[in-house]
């Protein structure tokens, strides 16, 4: 009896197409919301990573106007311990470029002054070079057919910029500035102001284009030694990779200790300036500001989600059209002997199963769709001459476009959940058909 | 007269029409914060690039700039459309206060205080000389001194929860040292040897808060002929590489800068024969919307997206409507058959069920717009009482450059949000009503029906 009674039930369902209206509801939502949460959340991560991989796991940063010297001490210190895989120093600063003679371009830029073989060791910087990254060498500053002059890298925005409908940089232009003559000027803490004339031996191009921008990188020890005379090596941030697997939480209370030990006994420092050193992780150093990408997301979330919660009135209007306007076929089915409790649990089976078989579908869109994002946004680009993304307004090349399979599960739940919700009323109203009422002749 | 009754009694007796009148009412409550938040943002966004640049810029990006710029900018203060005109002269620089040992990168725009007050709003971003902005690079604690003004950001600190920044009832006495490249008019260095650079030191006259980020953080202000000087723009051929126009009052922007362009035309035309008139054809006039498309551009995308996504809300609405007109035409055909019997005309069925729809738009759209206006009236105190008892804020004022939320609620916006509401009431009603006008009373009438 009761198998005819579902089969009859499923069968009217079924013919209904206006059914089909409610799967398209949720999986229209479920797609939007999961698209919404994939592409922030990778955009959080994109953040994330490039912080890790710009900066290194954990970074030790020397308080305003002191430097550490010998620092060479402190990276063999690091890694000698278990926990960290390498460390590298930096000695930071800004400055003034004139791209050469004849150019008339002069630019701000944030100088690095950096080890680019110890660095490869503890950053993925090797593979961001445009003309060293498929060497197996590690990357050197020298200058290709001239040993003698100063060699230094550029961030491909310094010497290209992203054409305004691509947002691609012109790479013929890129690599002809490769072995071009430019002049930094730079200053000391006794006001003098250095300049200093280097050749450009690579491009850095990290897709990320607040490093990509303005950042140049020189020879810390010829860095040093122009701005800082005798004073041996000397650095204001080390970065450190830590070993794979190692959480950064759990190696900055070693970190610590071991740039505890290090300053006590090297740098002279008063214990009140080794306390204004900062160890932290690339990502509390991020942390403000990934709070706020954090709660714009939850935001969009929120008002989305008011937007999909028009599906449960959909599907409840749906539900119940199909309620009154089938009350004699649940009167026979009721007539047939199921019970008004399994009336109700049927169409709110019916609703789990729009909201499972919408939220497939979803699922499969919002993936495609996020997955696809940057051809979908190519195309647009090429179709309408309109640019959505641009790495100068949203700071990457590429749009992030990892699933994040944490939202899926949730709103995927949260959807079946809300078909069957908007299926609760209508079932109590089919439950409450009588038979005797609906079928009798008059 | 049934045309009036019989849709107030469907809107009022038929429970289920509550629905299709709370799917109206919210998507219209949603749709009126969110665009009047956004719209908000980005007009009040404008407005600060718009007072930033005045309304046209005759310039260039070449960082060498233009010469014979005093004979256009005489030119233009003699036509009576241009209200104000003043030149500027841009470049980066390395910015070093003694005794920190911090250089930092920095752009630097030379003005003259007075004529660039005139052709923009700079005067209202100064805070120790709002009403003095003639005196804008005169510090207060030695008027003898070189002064400058240094963007907001750069001096002032972090902003507080509210977004407010700190002064001291006195300007501060601080150094600030200023090299720059300076460059000859073919783009080469001016200097040789080892001191490529010029350096100059000002002394912090008063700081200027535009409210946008890029200006803000790494502006710095300092008077005409010293950045000429410092860029190599001075001489006997000085350049400059933007002249800021204002217009006078009435003068339509599109009108005033094809004026402009005109001039800027035959004043090229003129000078072919001078020595930089090759620097002449780098220069382009245009609307401060179009010399600030790039920062503009984005926010605009985003609010198109938006409406997009909006769309898709609509056309859920229309769904439910559609379902629940349905559902109310398959209830009433027995009234349907019994019009149609008295002698009613099929367009006057889809009149009456038009009519029925255009009541649940209005109604829908009327509350939802009243919440939603009742809302962003209060959504500051909302967001005031919220950070004030769990901390909590729509933006971090320390973090974002935005006051309060933008909940100027704009008519023309609330209109075509309320008629786009009422347009898909009716779409949504469209086939239904068409399937209660083909109904046959003789079919829906007949006793087995009943």
């Amino acid at each position: 009896m009761k198998q005819l009674s579902l089969f009859l039930c499923f069968k009217y369902f079924c013919r209904k197409k206006i059914v089909l209206l409610s799967i398209a509801a949720v999986a229209l939502s479920c797609a939007l919301l999961i698209t919404v949460a994939s592409l922030f959340t990778g955009f959080i991560e994109a953040i994330e990573n490039s912080a890790d991989d710009h900066l290194g796991d954990i970074v030790i940063g020397a308080p305003l106007g002191l430097k550490i010297s010998k620092y060479d001490r402190l990276i063999n210190d690091l890694e000698k311990n278990y926990l960290i895989e390498a460390a590298t120093a930096v000695l930071s600063g800004q400055g003034l470029l004139h791209m050469g003679k004849g150019t008339g371009d002069v630019r701000a830029v944030r100088i690095w002054g950096i080890e680019a073989a110890g660095r490869a060791k503890a950053t993925p910087f090797a593979d961001l070079l445009v003309r060293q990254k498929n060497k197996n060498t590690p990357p050197t500053f020298a200058v290709e057919d001239s040993a003698e002059q100063l060699g230094g890298f550029v961030g491909i925005g310094v010497v290209a910029k992203p054409d305004d409908v691509t947002d691609e940089y012109d790479f013929e232009q890129v690599t002809a500035s490769i072995g071009r003559e430019v002049f930094l000027t730079t200053g000391t803490k006794e006001l003098k102001r250095r300049t200093i004339k280097f050749t450009i031996a690579d491009v850095v191009f990290s897709g990320v284009y607040e490093f990509d921008k303005d950042f140049i990188y020189l020879p810390i020890d010829e860095l040093a030694e122009k701005l800082y005379p005798s004073q041996g090596k000397i650095a204001d941030m080390i970065q450190i990779r830590l070993s794979r697997k190692v959480e950064p939480q759990a190696a900055l209370p070693v970190v610590r200790g071991i740039w505890q030990n290090f300053a006590d006994n090297e740098l002279g420092w008063t214990n009140y300036a080794i306390s204004l050193a900062k160890v932290s992780t690339s990502r509390q150093m991020q942390a403000r500001l990934l709070a706020e990408y954090r709660k714009q997301m939850a935001m969009l979330m929120l008002i989305f989600g008011v937007v999909s919660a028009g599906v449960v009135l959909l599907i409840f209007c749906i539900f119940y059209l199909i309620v009154m306007t089938k009350q004699k076929d649940i009167a026979i089915v009721k007539s047939c002997g199921l019970s008004s409790g399994a009336v109700a649990v049927l169409f709110v089976v019916f609703g789990l199963i729009i909201g499972l078989i919408g939220s497939a579908f979803g699922v499969v869109m919002g993936y495609l769709f996020t997955k696809n994002v940057n051809y979908i946004e190519h195309l647009i680009s090429v179709l309408f001459d309109l640019k959505l993304w641009k790495s100068s307004t949203y700071m990457f090349t590429r749009i992030p476009n990892q699933v994040n399979w944490e939202s899926v599960l949730w709103v995927g739940l949260a959807a079946v959940l809300a078909a069957a919700l908007g299926a609760v009323i209508p079932a109590i109203a089919a439950a409450g058909v009588r038979p005797v009422k609906i079928l009798r002749y008059e | 007269m049934y045309k009036i009754i019989l849709p107030t009694r469907y809107l009022l007796k038929r429970r289920v029409t509550y629905l299709a009148v709370a799917a109206v009412a919210l998507c219209v409550f949603t749709v009126v914060v969110v665009m009047t938040v956004m719209n908000g943002l980005v007009g009040e966004f404008k407005g600060k690039n718009h007072d930033f640049v005045g309304d046209c810029i005759v310039g260039t990006d070449s960082l060498v700039g233009f010469a014979y710029y005093p004979d256009f900018l005489s030119k233009l203060r003699e036509q009576d459309f241009v209200l104000a005109a003043a030149p500027v002269a841009k470049g980066f620089g390395l910015l070093t206060q003694p005794g920190t040992g911090q250089n930092i990168g920095v752009e630097i725009m030379g003005i003259e205080p007075a004529s660039f007050c005139r052709a923009t709003q700079f005067a209202q971003t100064l805070y120790y000389h709002k009403d003095n902005p003639g005196a804008a690079f005169t510090p207060t604690y030695d008027p003898a001194l070189a002064g400058c003004v240094v963007g907001i950001d750069m001096v002032a600190g972090t902003r507080d929860s509210l977004g407010r920044y700190h002064h001291d009832p006195e300007s501060p006495r601080i150094e600030l040292m200023i090299t720059c490249f300076p460059l000859t008019a073919k783009g080469a260095l001016a200097k040789a040897g080892t001191d490529l650079v010029n350096t100059k030191t000002f002394h912090y006259s008063d700081d200027s808060h535009t409210g946008l980020v890029k200006v803000d953080s790494r502006m710095i202000y300092v008077p005409f002929d010293s950045a000429q000087k410092l860029f190599g723009m001075a001489g006997p051929n000085p350049r400059a590489s933007a002249i800021h126009v204002k217009f006078a009052e009435g003068v339509p922007l599109k009108t005033g800068v094809e004026k402009i362009a005109k001039m800027w035309d035959s004043f090229v035309a003129t000078h072919k024969n001078e020595t930089y008139a090759y620097l002449l054809k780098n220069a382009t006039v245009q609307t401060w919307l179009d010399y600030r498309r790039s920062s503009i551009a984005p926010m605009e995308k985003e609010q198109t997206m938006l409406i997009l996504l909006f769309a898709m809300l609509g056309i859920i609405t229309v769904f439910i409507i559609f379902v629940v007109f349905y559902m109310i035409i398959s209830h009433k055909s027995k009234d349907i058959g019994i019009l149609k019997s008295v002698g009613v005309s099929r367009g006057a069925v889809v009149q009456l069920f038009l009519t029925f729809a255009a009541l649940v738009g209005i109604v829908g759209a009327g509350i939802g717009a009243a919440a939603g206006c009742a809302f962003l009236i209060k959504i500051n105190d909302m967001e005031d009482w919220l950070f004030e008892h769990f901390g909590w804020q729509l933006w971090d004022r320390t973090v974002y450059a935005i006051g309060d939320i933008p909940n100027n609620i704009e008519p023309d916006v609330l209109a075509i949000i309320i008629a786009s509401a009422i347009l898909a009431a009716l779409l949504g009603a469209l086939l239904p009503t068409a399937r209660a006008a083909r109904q046959q009373p003789v079919e829906v009438l007949q006793v087995s029906q009943l």
